[in-house]
């Protein structure tokens, strides 16, 4: 883990360096459907949410917050047009950097390489457990899931929006939160 | 009302065709025109696409439905409109552009909710869908097959006439919208 920890800390590093910082205002968006993601971000502070929009609702797919990396993952790897939106839930402060400058951080060294290789691992054991999540159908279980992996959820997001993500109304995560 | 079902299906395409080209007029309009209310009791051009979402919501997945359920696929078919079906669809349709107040039901109201581009942009997905709904009508009879209404559970609609009520309110709404526009 530690060794996972080292890159991280170097991309945070160069994360700090990275000239380019954002503020997106509330209701704001990083990048919108049809936009081709050329940039990974960090939270420096607020909370975005990543949904797809059908033509009946919003479906929330994942959270972020102070300290996330997030962007249109599928859409920053192929150079596809998003098929999702990013936008800022709060006021929200964020480092951006290029496709280019992470590909140039990666390829620096082996032990870089090897770092990044085992952060794809770990994205990929989440959106497993992701996955997982969907299917079981008991709230309150799919509930503490997320809160075992997420603590402080919410403390950051919004109910109406984790009941999203948790594909429950908010009603019911209202309730099997109080019992 | 009797009509070549193609016809009428070609006839409702090109309003829908229409209502996406106005909706994506209004994309471009910046939020505070979108968002104008003449009078407070007037809409707003997003109130008005919200209020036709609404309506989306409840007829898009009726009439879905209603078409998976159809085995039967025949050609060269004539659309014969019921007499209710008529009534409705004739109600909403705009004369020479010309609408008329009407109230709308409270389930449907749009004000008080979070409108936002995004409202826009789903509206445009229910107007695909839409289309794409219509295509898939071709080969079933119209007058046959039925949907519900969202105004009371006892009345059916030949699926015809509840495709040309609910473009025709399409129109309808489009037409209000548009008298917000400044520009």
């Amino acid at each position: 883990m530690s060794k996972e920890i080292t890159f991280t800390q170097k991309l945070l590093a160069s994360f700090e360096k990275a000239a380019v910082e954002k503020v997106v205002q509330k209701g704001d968006f990083l990048i919108r459907e049809g936009e081709i993601e050329r940039n990974l971000y960090y939270i420096k502070s607020g909370a975005v949410r990543v949904f797809y929009l059908s033509e009946y609702e919003e479906y929330i797919i994942r959270l972020g917050y102070d300290g996330s990396f997030i962007n249109s993952l599928s859409s920053f790897i192929t150079a596809k047009p998003s098929e999702f939106y990013i936008q800022a839930i709060r006021k929200t402060t964020v480092k951006a950097i290029s496709k280019d400058k992470l590909s140039q951080l990666v390829h620096e060294d082996e032990e870089s390489q090897r770092q990044y290789i085992s952060l794809l691992e770990q994205l990929i054991t989440q959106q497993i457990d992701r996955e997982i999540d969907l299917l079981i159908t008991s709230p309150t279980e799919r509930l503490q899931r997320v809160l075992d992996r997420s603590p402080l959820l919410f403390q950051h997001v919004p109910l109406k929006y984790i009941a999203s993500y948790l594909r429950m109304k908010p009603e019911t995560l209202s309730r099997i939160r109080n019992s | 009302m009797q009509i070549r079902q193609d016809l009428l299906i070609d006839e409702l395409l090109a309003l829908t065709e229409k209502a996406i080209e106005s909706a994506n007029t209004f994309k471009k309009l910046p939020l505070r025109e979108l968002n104008f209310k003449k009078t407070s009791e007037e809409w707003s051009i997003l109130e008005c696409i919200e209020h036709l979402n609404l309506y989306g919501d409840f007829y898009l997945p009726e009439i879905e439905n209603q078409l998976l359920k159809s085995t039967t696929k025949s050609n060269n078919l004539i659309f014969k409109s019921g007499i209710l079906g008529n009534y409705f669809a004739n109600l909403m349709k705009a004369n020479n552009g010309k609408i008329t107040k009407m109230k709308s039901p409270k389930d449907k109201n749009p004000s008080n909710s979070e409108l936002s581009i995004l409202t826009i942009e789903r509206f445009i997905k229910q107007l695909e869908k839409l289309k794409s709904l219509l295509q898939q009508s071709r080969t079933v009879d119209l007058t046959k097959l039925k949907a519900a209404i969202s105004l009371t559970k006892f009345i059916k609609l030949r699926l015809g006439d509840t495709f040309r009520f609910l473009i025709y309110h399409i129109e309808r709404h489009i037409l209000q919208a548009q008298r917000n526009m400044t520009s």
